[in-house]
Order: structure tokens, then C-alpha cells, then sequence
């Protein structure tokens, strides 16, 4: 009984994780079917077929390839540019401040069917760039930057700046101390909010209709087939996807613990490794040449 | 000294650019918009027709209210989904943390549509889990899940969890263990302990979710439209037909911007009530 | 702080006016011509080249492996005959929502780029109407002034031909499941049969849907008044209030078709023959009242580049050995005439089909989809809209 209330948080975790989980494990295994006709919509059978053929509808991958190098830019952009936003709304006083809060939040106000035609009736009177890639990313951007922003600022308030402090007592720049102590403390809050970029503008529909051109992402793909009939490739790229990044962040927490073990394997080293510093650096020139 | 000074611009200033340049300026275009009457064939006129704005809310006042319900709920769902498991990531997990926030996340690596059409499979009228819905008694008068209110609040809080999940992990995170540590020291119990320490602590994460939820769920139409029929639909649903089905650009661009002020009334009072130093980082003022 | 807050306020009305300073047009108007139709007409330069952009509905078209270049499609010998580079986007699934994407541009006398779009019967009516649309020099088109079907020489919109060339015809009917209700026969029973409550669906596009009440009300959709139009919309609305109508579900209905969550739909022939494939219970009819007839025409946009080689791709399918590979994978009605004879050479079946070449008794009291007057059209859109949207 004691055991139940103990891990009750636990269980209850394992089960809103399967719960978030059941639509993926619905697609992966509609990726298995072999419907007669066009449509994906009840069992018919099981075939490899679509997965040996996976990218086999040219439209679709380079609906995926696009959606996915969209994804990329725009999240890298996005949370540069929010992280130093959050860092200026929480850390300094300075001339509109209330405004520019304001400012960071309307965007998520906005309905983005609103934000969408907005932005197209722009473009066009001012056309800068072409409908296609680069307005979508800038679309991209843009929504991405207020989601950014609250993620990072919610980990920024009540951050420990005596730990700051300390490091600029021991003789750090402000730049030093934001490189190896503010930034690596930050880190877990920044890849949250360059997570949720990515997603957000891999999943993007409305906003990316609008500014697209004759562009199409990955959604917009889909969205066009729902009324033709979903091609089964789609699940099949879409589970991929998944594994993909599944794998991904397997890899990179199984690369954290060897690192972490190598490091706890040499703790004698590290204590004789400080004086001797000076001279492990090469030469100058010593490489190459 | 001077450069301490304009060290916040230099950091605002690619974001607040970026931002007015394809956020505000666009706006401007929507505002005069709302303003102009007419239609597509006879040529829309700027009329100071402010009778666009009463006109629509008075129309789409079902729309409006459904809306903000359906959005409450699920955002209500969504925190009460959502924190017990932000809590056991982030105090819980130890090693397996960063599995189970990606776990949480990955999800959303298979598009908002492809989710969405997965459950209108799930919750077809043939399906096992409707049947057992049904006889739980779940499952309405229709004796079906689709096309009823109960389904697009389901999608909505299905497709919005991790919006609430992110934010209430990333402040509980950084709670200092030793200050729940040091309730315990003045004999608290678990329970009082968090109730009066970590849940307080967390508020940050909790307003931001909160508000990242319901916001973007209040304007959602891709629920209602897959999940849901005529009798479900969201303003969002409303606005999106007006633009594109009815060409009525003038009452579109209206009932948007009714819309985002309804938003950030909302909002506004949820921070009031909430405590705006945990939003609006009034931090600065200290340091 | 009141001080910062005017400020920053003072801030964002600089902005604005920045914005309202660039600003010459108003934003959206009308028309990127003429108000009365089409006012540019196609330069024919020679002998087509270069690169051609066509957007068009999905699965509209002949494919091999998968693709619409592959080799021996029509895009692919289109291209080796003239030399032309096509690209073909299949990027219409809504003549509204793609109206709504490109209305902007086309405002400004841009095309996005395309040379071809392929638009419904109604649209070409709206676009025309907006002078979005450019006079299509018959000089280039000899095989559509041979081929084209008599019945669709001359319809309301554009008597002429002088700005559409249909691409695919088709009729609106009614899909249902036999197995799970065989006695449907008309749409008066899907609007008002209790035993069906819940189980039906209507499109959702009022040029469908509302034909097909008017003429359950008896009325000619032709020539029905805005009285006429507005009793069919109140008929539909009564059946949505009611949860007799489940959904309006645009081209969605195969789903709920194919799983049972609907017993009948409001849907289109082509479909039919794929979802038959699917599940053979689910049949296409003609309703009793009559079905709606329609075409997918392709246009010529202003500001479209190379209109040459576009004219050029819109004379090449209409040769009836390129039209009969076209008819062979897309099953929907050819506007061309000719193929049948080709097709029942190939398949003798296919040539036989009803929806591909119906003959008058299927068609009996079909009628072209009603557009209503554009004194109205605006208010009885809006209204439709409205009950779509509960």
C-alpha cells in the first residue's frame, strides 16, 4: 500500500506518456496497412509495401525535406533571437519596457488565420522576397520568437545570479561569465524553447497556407491529400520522423552518461592535470605545417 | 558606462525589429481592414465602419462563447494532466529526465494534422473505444464521440499538452531542493511541503502554460473542423470561412481583432490575479 | 511608468505610421483590371518554350511510378513533343481556399507564377468577374474548337469559351452505403428521413448542396430568386440545427463513408469508383430530383508567363489519343470528344462506364450547379457560411 502512494506519481507518469503516445502508435501501425483504394481509413491487411517504398511519392518527400530544413533555420534564428529577448525583459531596465512585453505576447493573442493574411497582403505590397522558402521563414520566425520567449524568461526568473556573481568575483568578464556560467545553467530552459520552435514550425498548417506560395510543407501536403485520400507513405514518413528523432535523443543521453562516466573514472588525473596544464598545449605550429 | 546602457538594446533589437516588421506592420493592414465595408466585386472602401465590430460580435456570439469554453476546458484538463507529470520528470526521473521530456515532446514531430486524423480513427463510431465509452455512458444521446463537443475539447487538450507541460517542468526544475528540504527540517509533511513550497514556486511555469494553452486554443479551428461538425465550431472555424468561402474581408478582420481583445482582457486579468511579477519579470527592478 | 507607457505607446505609433506612410493601395480592392471581365488577351509569340506551371486538383492527371513526369504520362510527352519544362502542382483541393491564397496577387495582375489554373465553373464566374482572367486566343486552340463536347460549348458563365476550357467534368450526387441503407434514393430522404438522422453529410459548398434542395423543391436552379435561394438554405439549416445533417465535411466524406460513421453523403462521381474499390457496398447515385452537373475548367490568369506554351498544353490534351490516357486514370467525365471510341479499343469496359461517358438517360434532370446573381450572391454566401458554422 505504502509502495502504491509512493510511485502513484510514477504510475500516473507511465500512463500520460502512453496516453500522449497512443495517435503515434495509431499511425505507425496504419503504416502497415494495404488498403484497396485510396483511402487509409479502415485495416485491410498488412504489407511492407509502403515502407520499402517509403519515399516513393515524390511529392511527399520533398513536402517532408522542406518542412524539415524550414524547421531547422527558422528554430536556430528564433531562439537566438528570443534568448536575448528574454534576457533583456528580465534582466535590465531600460526605456519601454511594458511595451516591448506587450509586444512579445500579442503575437500568441492572435488567431493565426489572422496573422497568416496579414502577412500575405504584406509580402505582396512589399516584395521583398518571393512567396516560397523565405517568407515562410520568416513566418516562421516570427510566431516562434514569443513561444521562445516565455520558456526561456519562465527559467530566467529566480535564476541564481549569486552563482554569476561568484564567477565575476573570481576575475570573469561579464562575457566569460555568460559563456561558462549563465548559458550552460540556461541550457536546459534554451533547448526546451528550441524544441518547441521546431516542432511548432514543423507542424505549422495555417500560417504556412497563407505564405507558401507554390511552396508545400509537410502539413500543407497533408492537408491538400485529406480531401483526395492520405497516401499510406505519409504515415509511413511520419512514424519515421518520430523514430528519427526518438533515436536522436537516445543517442545524445547515451553519449551524456559515457561522458559523464569517463569523466568519473579519472578523478587522480584531473588533480595532477592543473599544474602540468601549460605544457599539454601543442606548440604553436605544431600541427599541420 | 554608456555601453552597460545600450546593452539591452543591442539584445532587443533583431527580436523587436523582427516582430514589428512582420507582426505589427501586418496588424495595421488587418486594423484598416475592419474598418472598410463593401465586398470583393464592388471594391472595399476605408468608412470609419465601426458597425463591423458590433455586427460580428453580435452574429458570432455562439461562436465566441463556445470558444472560450472549450478552451477553458481543456486548458483546466490540461494543467490537471499536466502537473503531476511535470512534477515526476522533474523530480522523479534522475537519470531517465530528458527521455521522458522528449517522450513528451515527440509527439508533436508528427504533424498537428496527422495526430489529429489518428484520433478521428480512434474515435470513429465502430471503433472498440467508443463502444466502451458508450457503455460507460460517456458517450452522449448520439451514442458517438465525433461530431460532439467532448471530442474537440479532447483534441484540444490532446494537441496542447505540451505546451503546459514544458513550461511547468522548466520551473519546477530549477526549484532549490534545499528550500523543500528545509521545510521538511520545520517539520512539514510531503503533502504541506508542497502545497506550500514547490506548488507556490512553480507558479511562473504554471501562468505561462496556462496562458500558451489557452491562447493559441481559443483561436484553434483544426479540432473543430476534423473532430467536430457544425455544432462545434470555434470562432477560429468562423473567421477562417469568412476570409476565405465568403470574401467578407471587413468582418473577418473585425472579429480577429475582437477576438484578440477578448484574449488579452483575459489575460490581463489572469495576470492581475496571478501575480504579475512571476510574468512580467519585475526581477529587473531588484537587480 | 505613465511616462514609459506613453512612451512606449508614442513607440508603436511610429511604427504604424512608418507602415501607413509606404502605403499607396488600400490593401485589398477589387478587381486587378476591369470590373467587367476579362480585358487582357493571350500574346501568342511563336512556338511554345521555355517553363510551364500548372496548378491543378489532386489526382487530375495520368501518373507512372508514382509521379506525373514519369515516363509516357501526358506532363512527360508534352514535354518531349514541345520542348516546354512543366511544372505541375497539385495544390488546388479548394476553389475557395485557393481563390483565398492567390486572391492578393492576382489583384496586383500576378499569377503566383502559374500559367494554368484549373478552376470550377463558379469560380471562373467569380474570377471573370474580378477581371482576373485573360481572353484565350482561339487561334491557338484548334483541337478544342474540334473536340470539345457540344454540351459544353456554351455555358452560362462564358457562352463563348473565350476564357475556360474544361479540363474534367463531373456530377454531384448522392454516395451512400448499400449495405447499411439501400433504400436511399433522393436527397429529400438524407434531409428528412429520421431513420437516417445523424447519418448524413452535405458538403458544405453551396453551389452543391443548394442546387441539389432547389431542385428537391422543385425550383430550376438556373433561374431560381434569392427568395428561392434563401428558402433552400433555410431547408438545409433546419436539417443542421436538427443533427439530421452530421457534418459539412468538404471533400472529407470518404472517411466517415468508408468506416460507417455515415450511411449517405452529398458526393461527387469520380470518387465513387476509388471508395468503390475500397469497400464495394458504397455506390454512387443519381438522386431522384436530378444530379448537379459542373466542370473543372482550366484558365488563363492575368500577368500568367508564357501564355504561348500554356494555350499550347491546353490544345494538347485535347487531342483525344492524349485525352483517352488522361480518362483512363482519372474517372471522372472527359470533355473531349472522340475518346470514347479510342478507350474501348484499349478497355473495352472503361468505355462502357457511366461516369466517364455518361450517356443522356444517366444524366436525365441534371443540371449545371446554380450561381446566384450577384446582387445577393454576397448575402446568401455569407448566409450558407453561417450555417456551416453552426
Amino acid at each position: 500500500m505504502k509502495w502504491l502512494r509512493h510511485n502513484a506519481i510514477n504510475i500516473y507518469a507511465g500512463v500520460a506518456i502512453a496516453y500522449m503516445l497512443i495517435p503515434i502508435a495509431v499511425i505507425a501501425a496504419f503504416s502497415f496497412n494495404d488498403p484497396e483504394g485510396r483511402y487509409n481509413y479502415t485495416w485491410s491487411g498488412f504489407t511492407l509495401e509502403h515502407w520499402e517504398n517509403a519515399f516513393g511519392v515524390e511529392e511527399l518527400t520533398d513536402a517532408m525535406v522542406l518542412s524539415i530544413e524550414l524547421a531547422a533555420l527558422s528554430t536556430l534564428v528564433a531562439t537566438a533571437i528570443g534568448t536575448l529577448l528574454a534576457m533583456a525583459l528580465v534582466r535590465y531596465e531600460f526605456f519601454g519596457r511594458r511595451p516591448a512585453n506587450f509586444l512579445i505576447v500579442i503575437p500568441m493573442a492572435t488567431p493565426e488565420v489572422v496573422i497568416g493574411a496579414g502577412l500575405l497582403s504584406m509580402f505582396l505590397i512589399y516584395p521583398f522576397v518571393d512567396l516560397g522558402f523565405q517568407t515562410l521563414f520568416i513566418a516562421h520566425v516570427m510566431f516562434s520568437i514569443s513561444f521562445v520567449v516565455v520558456v526561456v524568461r519562465s527559467r530566467l526568473i529566480g535564476f541564481d545570479r549569486s552563482l554569476e556573481e561568484a564567477a565575476r568575483d573570481l576575475g570573469a568578464s561579464p562575457l566569460t561569465t555568460f559563456r561558462t556560467v549563465t548559458l550552460p545553467l540556461l541550457a536546459p530552459g534554451i533547448i526546451a524553447a528550441g524544441l518547441l520552435a521546431f516542432a511548432l514550425s514543423i507542424d505549422d498548417f495555417v500560417i504556412s497556407n497563407f505564405n507558401s506560395g507554390t511552396t508545400v510543407t509537410f502539413p500543407l501536403y497533408i492537408y491538400g491529400a485529406l480531401q483526395r485520400g492520405v497516401p499510406v507513405e505519409v504515415n509511413v514518413l511520419a512514424t519515421i520522423l518520430f523514430a528519427v528523432t526518438v533515436a536522436a535523443m537516445v543517442f545524445t543521453i547515451w553519449q551524456q552518461r559515457r561522458a559523464e562516466r569517463m569523466a568519473a573514472v579519472r578523478p587522480e588525473e584531473e588533480v595532477e592535470m592543473l599544474p602540468a596544464t601549460p605544457a599539454v598545449r601543442p606548440a604553436p605550429g605544431g600541427f599541420g605545417g | 558606462m554608456i555601453r552597460r546602457r545600450l546593452i539591452p538594446y543591442f539584445l532587443l533589437g533583431p527580436g523587436l525589429i523582427w516582430l514589428i516588421l512582420f507582426f505589427v506592420v501586418p496588424m495595421y493592414y488587418m486594423g484598416r481592414l475592419s474598418l472598410e465595408s463593401g465586398s470583393l466585386l464592388t471594391g472595399f472602401e476605408f468608412t470609419w465602419e465601426w458597425s463591423n465590430f458590433s455586427d460580428s460580435l453580435s452574429a458570432y456570439d455562439t461562436q465566441f462563447v463556445r470558444s472560450f469554453v472549450y478552451a477553458g476546458i481543456a486548458t483546466l484538463l490540461c494543467l490537471v494532466i499536466a502537473y503531476p507529470l511535470a512534477y515526476a520528470i522533474a523530480f522523479r526521473a534522475g537519470r531517465w529526465k530528458y527521455l521522458l521530456l522528449f517522450a513528451v515532446i515527440a509527439p508533436f514531430f508528427t504533424t498537428y494534422l496527422i495526430r489529429t486524423i489518428a484520433w478521428q480513427t480512434i474515435l470513429s463510431d465502430q471503433s472498440a473505444v467508443v463502444d466502451v465509452l458508450d457503455a460507460i455512458g460517456l458517450a452522449g444521446s448520439n451514442h458517438r464521440v465525433l461530431d460532439e463537443p467532448g471530442s474537440v475539447i479532447a483534441g484540444l487538450t490532446y494537441n496542447f499538452l505540451p505546451f503546459m507541460i514544458l513550461p511547468i517542468y522548466a520551473s519546477l526544475e530549477r526549484i532549490d531542493q534545499r528550500l523543500i528540504e528545509a521545510a521538511k527540517d520545520l517539520y512539514s509533511s510531503a503533502s504541506q511541503a508542497f502545497w506550500r513550497v514547490t506548488l507556490p514556486l512553480s507558479a511562473p511555469g504554471v501562468v505561462a502554460g496556462t496562458l500558451l494553452t489557452f491562447i493559441p486554443a481559443a483561436g484553434d479551428y483544426v479540432n473543430a473542423e476534423l473532430l467536430g461538425a457544425q455544432g462545434q465550431a470555434m470562432i477560429g472555424n468562423v473567421i477562417q470561412g469568412l476570409y476565405l468561402n465568403v470574401r467578407d474581408y471587413p468582418t473577418a478582420a473585425s472579429l480577429s481583432f475582437i477576438l484578440m481583445a477578448l484574449i488579452l482582457a483575459a489575460v490581463v486579468v489572469y495576470i492581475r490575479f496571478a501575480g504579475s511579477e512571476a510574468l512580467m519579470g519585475e526581477e529587473a527592478e531588484r537587480a | 511608468m505613465t511616462k514609459k507607457l506613453l512612451i512606449g505607446l508614442a513607440m508603436l505609433l511610429a511604427a504604424f505610421a512608418i507602415a501607413a506612410c509606404g502605403d499607396d493601395d488600400d490593401g485589398i480592392e477589387a478587381g486587378g483590371g476591369d470590373e467587367e471581365g476579362a480585358t487582357e488577351t493571350v500574346q501568342l509569340e511563336g512556338e511554345p518554350s521555355g517553363d510551364l506551371t500548372i496548378s491543378n486538383w489532386p489526382l487530375y492527371i495520368d501518373k507512372a511510378g508514382g509521379s506525373v513526369t514519369g515516363s509516357g504520362t501526358t506532363i512527360d510527352e508534352f514535354e518531349q513533343e514541345f520542348g516546354v519544362k512543366v511544372d505541375y502542382i497539385e495544390d488546388i483541393n479548394d476553389n475557395f481556399e485557393f481563390f483565398g491564397k492567390l486572391q492578393p496577387q492576382l489583384d496586383q495582375g500576378e499569377s503566383g507564377d502559374r500559367s494554368i489554373f484549373v478552376v470550377t465553373d463558379y469560380m471562373v464566374d467569380i474570377m471573370n468577374n474580378l477581371g482576373y482572367l485573360q481572353t484565350l486566343d482561339k487561334s491557338g486552340l484548334p483541337n478544342v474548337e474540334e473536340n470539345l463536347l457540344p454540351s459544353l460549348e456554351s455555358p452560362d458563365f462564358d457562352p463563348n469559351r473565350e476564357i475556360s476550357v474544361p479540363w474534367q467534368s463531373g456530377m454531384t450526387g448522392i454516395i451512400y452505403r448499400e449495405d447499411l441503407a439501400p433504400d436511399i434514393t433522393s436527397v429529400d430522404q438524407l434531409l428528412t428521413d429520421p431513420k437516417y438522422k445523424g447519418k448524413v453529410t452535405f458538403l458544405g459548398d453551396m453551389y452543391d448542396d443548394v442546387s441539389l434542395v432547389m431542385k428537391a423543391q422543385g425550383v430550376d436552379p438556373a433561374n431560381a430568386t434569392e427568395e428561392e435561394w434563401n428558402a433552400a438554405i433555410d431547408t438545409i439549416e433546419e436539417a443542421a440545427d436538427s443533427g439530421q445533417i452530421r457534418d459539412f465535411t468538404g471533400n472529407a466524406y470518404a472517411g466517415p463513408l468508408a468506416k460507417g460513421d455515415i450511411v449517405a453523403a452529398i458526393g461527387w462521381s469520380g470518387d465513387a469508383i476509388q471508395l468503390e474499390a475500397d469497400n464495394p457496398d458504397i455506390k454512387w447515385i443519381r438522386p431522384e430530383e436530378g444530379c448537379n452537373l459542373w466542370s473543372d475548367n482550366m484558365v488563363i490568369p492575368v500577368g500568367a508567363p508564357n501564355p504561348t506554351a500554356a494555350e499550347a498544353f491546353m490544345n494538347y490534351v485535347y487531342d483525344p489519343e492524349v485525352q483517352a490516357d488522361i480518362a483512363e486514370y482519372v474517372n471522372y467525365v472527359t470533355p473531349v470528344d472522340g475518346v470514347k471510341e479510342i478507350l474501348a479499343e484499349r478497355d473495352p469496359k472503361l468505355a462502357q462506364n457511366d461516369f466517364i461517358f455518361p450517356d443522356d438517360a444517366f444524366t436525365a434532370d441534371c443540371t449545371p450547379q446554380a450561381t446566384p446573381d450577384p446582387s445577393f450572391e454576397q448575402e446568401v454566401t455569407e448566409r450558407y457560411q453561417a450555417v456551416i458554422t453552426g
